[in-house]
């Protein structure tokens, strides 16, 4: 194998691929970078077998050929070298060479057939979906997952394929954001998939907004291709609470406020709430809601924020953290809450909304002290 | 002729001695008392054949003139009280003017006296009779010789035991008075060998090395706390040193060696879950309070006291040797003592108050020295946790409440010492350690032990407060239990409640819990639960306290970070800090260390560099 490449592409391709290579693994081949001659250039591939990402760039092949690289030292070469075309060959299995400039460089890397091979997903039964679309259903829900090992259904994402529609839900047991976009006839296969976040990343990262991916599915793995790039994901098995459920349906108090000054407030009650369960107390009254908290140990502290809100009084209790997550989410200035009980799910979504999409993001209250 | 008849002196002599002299050592202890009473500052005592044969001791005291003398061999003669109202706050050991007429009438007795040098009286008696008064040549103080003890006693006679444990019983009160008066020179002969030569000591520690060891001695922990009118000093032992040496318990109050199991339970309540249960720490601590809240007159050989107020004098026990186990001095300790002055908080610890008790020569400010952080850092153990419902309580809905417009009236809450922490740089070892660099050494913590004390410590606030932050869940766990599990979530089903759990009981062994606490974000309620009921499946702690302690060290080791997991630096830092704001943060509540301490002169000997 021989090809030269521009270090600017090389790099590219690097980075693509770098964030899929485990920093720790107990199977030194993955942590090597996958280089292999294709028609167009040359594909990286790097993996950490839950996600594989694979890329790629432009170069000019004189040899085809495979080898695996130490990824974290050709990273670390690529980016000290000079502004020259890259010159790389494999000399057998093992050996790699790299010239660039007068600068020379020998690394010893892997046969490729000890790589693993990419998981089997039926590309000729795939769907395509606009990266926007998926990025935006990506942003507005993954901050949501858990990441407690207990439950490994609720360390990933729900997305569901439907006719007319798609959504994403994620939930981490105490709070659950779920958006839904409309879609046209994608040939998508109806369906829930439950996907790790961590893949979910890779595909904000890597696909511009514009680009129409290709989806398709194997056995237990879900792939993304673009033209030049692809991210393979493991799939979560099992079946995802029945979160459809739990959305309150008969949350009867609703409350507009904007969406800058409850943040602040809420900020400002944060910096005296627990550490650990950053509670706070919202009491809800005709026009005004008051904040208070009060930490043992430490002290307490008190605002007021001018609201819409005509329902009967109500004192609710929340972790602060999570109010403040789903604000930051929040696409509207103005932002709507709905309750039922202090005990009860509280709902927020945008107001004045005019978009396709439909948001709505839930929080479980915390427990009050009377 | 009446049947009723006033008995002779000598038979109710005989009947008193019964109470007064149950022994030999019951002599020593009399005869000792009177000596210091006398303001002796050198004490021999001579014993032979475990004190059957002779009992001597010999003082440096004011001695008696021959009238005193002759008259102190009577009953109810005294020269320490005059009238019933000096009972109240006494200070001398005796008062009863019972002790020298009960020895006299139940042996052969000697008494050589002299207020100054040169004249001197020698008074002997025997059966209570007196015998003889001459003239003696003798140096200022006093000799009272007790020989043939219960010669005329057959009954008291048969029931001494060998000369070897009546010698024991001896040492035993001659080492209470060692610790009594430190400020004397006590010596003490057996059958002609010296067994015990004590010097004036300046401190407890001192006296205590005198008698086992110094290095027993400076392995105890001081203790120092006011309480009110209450002042407890005194050494402990550490928690991971009880059970290694034979218990040895030493109380004094107001200067007077007492037995109090009430004092002493209060001070082993202070251990609670530091030691295994069953284990009994040594202690040796004194009480000083207002002589107006004691009453010594309670039992002949005064071994018993009464107080005005037991239950704060109780509490002040516990109080004071809990502060002293709270020091970072009683953790478990590779190498030499005394590694740990400053504290944690390099000094920031207000000076307490001047031990009352203090005595010349004792060495007031070593003490204070190491006495280590008890105020501040490490505070007030027994003050309740925060209960705060004025806040939120009685504002009804709709009512203008802003928590502090409610409250502002009542009193807040002392301020909690917001002192800052200052926190070294923390390096994990084996995903198990906290280690930092000291002064003095390295400190390794283990990092489930210390979380295990931190939340073990909140969870008890939590039961005290009634409630704690409870996270309702989106989706409710479901808990399959078998009978013996489900008997321990029916016992233990308030406790949990207040501990945040909301569980509702779903038939046929099942639970849903609905709400679960959130100690910290690596928490997993769900099987925290399940190993905490595992935990204390068969427990049958009968008291609710024993109980509610029970299930917060089972739910705080099951909810503790565990060996293994990897600590970011903040979250090392986080547990420091929250570590070192508990009460006893160098246990765990299993009672193994939290923190041990490696000082250089170890490392340095293990390098041979010393």
């Amino acid at each position: 194998m021989r090809f030269t490449i521009s270090r600017e592409k090389l790099q590219e391709g690097l980075s693509a691929v770098a964030a899929s290579i485990p920093a720790k693994t107990t199977l030194p081949v993955l942590a090597n970078i996958l280089l292999e001659t294709t028609e167009r250039g040359i594909r990286l591939s790097g993996t950490d077998l839950d996600i594989a990402v694979s890329t790629e760039v432009a170069a000019d092949v004189e040899t085809p050929g495979a080898i695996t690289i130490p990824a974290k030292k050709l990273q670390e070469i690529a980016r000290e070298l000079p502004p020259s075309p890259v010159k790389i060959a494999a000399a057998g299995e093992q050996r790699v060479t790299l010239e660039c400039g007068r600068s020379r460089f020998k690394l010893l890397g892997l046969p490729k057939d000890e790589f693993p091979a990419f998981p089997a997903v039926k590309f000729e039964e795939s769907w395509r979906i606009k990266s926007g679309d998926l990025q935006k259903l990506i942003q507005h829900t993954s901050f949501a997952v858990s990441t407690e090992e207990s439950r490994p259904i609720l360390n990933g994402v729900l997305w569901e394929l439907r006719a007319e529609r798609m959504r994403m839900v994620a939930t981490n047991g105490h709070r659950l954001a779920r958006m839904e976009l409309p879609i046209s006839s994608s040939g998508a296969p109806a369906g829930d998939l439950i996907v790790p976040p961590k893949a979910l990343d890779q595909i904000r990262r890597l696909f511009p907004a514009e680009e129409e991916l290709e989806i398709a599915r194997g056995d237990n793995h879900l792939g993304f291709r673009s033209p030049f790039t692809a991210v393979y994901t493991r799939l979560i098995e099992g079946p995802y609470p029945n979160y459809e459920q739990v959305i309150p349906k008969d949350n009867d108090k609703y409350a507009i406020a904007d969406k800058g000054s409850l943040t602040s407030a809420l900020k400002r009650m944060s910096v005296i709430a627990s550490d650990q369960t950053h509670r706070i107390r919202l009491s809800f009254n005709a026009g005004m809601l008051k904040f208070s908290v009060q930490t043992p140990d430490l002290g307490e502290a008190a605002d007021e924020l001018p609201i819409r809100y005509d329902g009967d009084p109500l004192d609710i209790g929340f972790n602060a953290s999570y109010l403040l997550e789903i604000l930051r989410y929040m696409p509207t200035e103005e932002v709507r809450l709905t309750f039922k009980a202090p005990e009860r799910a509280a709902t927020v979504e945008p107001e004045g909304w005019s978009d396709p999409a439909k948001y709505l993001a839930l929080v479980m209250p915390l427990r009050l002290m009377d | 002729m009446p049947r009723i008849a006033v008995l002779p002196p000598a038979v109710a002599d005989q009947i008193a001695a019964g109470e007064v002299v149950e022994r030999p050592a019951s002599v020593v202890k009399e005869l000792v008392e009177n000596a210091l009473d006398a303001g002796a500052t050198a004490v021999e005592v001579t014993v032979e054949e475990g004190g059957r044969a002779l009992v001597r001791v010999s003082d440096d005291g004011s001695g008696m003139g021959r009238e005193d003398a002759v008259l102190a061999l009577s009953r109810h003669a005294t020269s320490k009280i005059r009238h019933a109202e000096e009972l109240v706050g006494v200070a001398s050991f005796g008062f009863r003017g019972e002790a020298l007429p009960a020895i006299c009438s139940v042996s052969h007795l000697e008494l050589e006296t002299s207020p100054e040098d040169g004249a001197g009286t020698r008074v002997r008696a025997s059966g209570g009779a007196l015998q003889g008064v001459e003239d003696a040549a003798r140096r200022r103080g006093t000799t009272v010789s007790v020989a043939r003890l219960f010669h005329n006693t057959p009954a008291r006679q048969k029931f001494l035991r060998s000369a070897r444990s009546e010698w024991r019983a001896i040492s035993d009160v001659l080492v209470v008075m060692a610790l009594t008066r430190r400020d004397v020179r006590l010596s003490a002969t057996h059958d002609g060998k010296s067994s015990l030569a004590l010097p004036a000591a300046p401190s407890l520690r001192a006296r205590l090395g005198a008698i086992h060891g110094a290095r027993y001695a400076d392995g105890l922990l001081d203790v120092e706390d006011v309480a009110g009118a209450v002042h407890v000093t005194g050494l402990v032992e550490r928690p991971g040193d009880v059970g290694t040496a034979a218990r040895r318990v030493f109380l004094a109050v107001n200067g007077r060696a007492v037995r109090d199991t009430g004092l002493v339970r209060a001070a082993e309540a202070a251990y609670r879950s530091t030691i295994p249960a069953g284990l009994r720490p040594s202690l040796f601590l004194e009480v000083v309070l207002p002589a107006g809240e004691l009453d010594v007159n309670v039992h002949p050989a005064k071994a018993e006291v009464r107080f005005g107020d037991r239950w704060a004098v109780e509490r002040a026990v516990e109080r004071a040797v809990r502060r002293a186990l709270g020091t970072l001095d009683s953790a478990a300790d590779v190498g030499g003592r005394g590694w740990f002055a400053g504290g944690l908080l390099n000094g920031a610890r207000p000076e307490p108050a001047v031990n009352p008790w203090a005595e010349a020569g004792r060495d007031v400010g070593a003490l204070h020295l190491e006495a280590g952080p008890t105020v501040g850092l490490f505070a007030d153990p027994d003050a309740p946790a925060p209960h705060d419902p004025r806040a939120f309580d009685g504002a009804p809905h709709g009512a203008p409440a802003l928590p502090w417009e409610v409250a502002a009236p009542a009193a807040a809450p002392a301020p909690p010492d917001e002192e800052e922490i200052a926190v070294p740089p923390l390096v994990q070892l084996r995903r198990t350690y906290m280690m930092f660099e000291r002064d003095e050494g390295v400190v390794l913590i283990d990092q489930h032990s210390a979380h295990e004390r931190v939340l073990y410590e909140r969870f008890l606030g939590a039961m005290a407060r009634g409630e704690s932050p409870s996270q309702r869940l989106l989706f409710p766990l479901t808990l399959h239990l078998g009978p013996a599990q489900a008997d321990a979530f029916e016992a233990n089903r308030d406790a949990l409640t207040r501990l945040g759990y909301e569980v509702e009981p779903f038939g046929g062994g099942s639970l849903l819990v609905h709400a679960v606490p959130t100690p910290h974000p690596r928490f997993d309620a769900e099987r925290c639960l399940r190993d905490t009921l595992d935990a204390l499946t068969g427990d049958r702690h009968a008291a609710a306290h024993a109980r509610h302690e029970r299930l917060a060290a089972t739910v705080a080791c099951k909810a503790a970070v565990k060996a293994g997991d990897a600590l970011s630096p903040d979250e090392m830092r986080a547990l420091f800090v929250a570590l070192a704001r508990t009460t006893l943060p160098a246990h765990d509540v299993h009672g193994r260390a939290t923190i041990v301490h490696l000082g250089w002169d170890e490392l340095e000997r293990r390098f041979g560099r010393a």
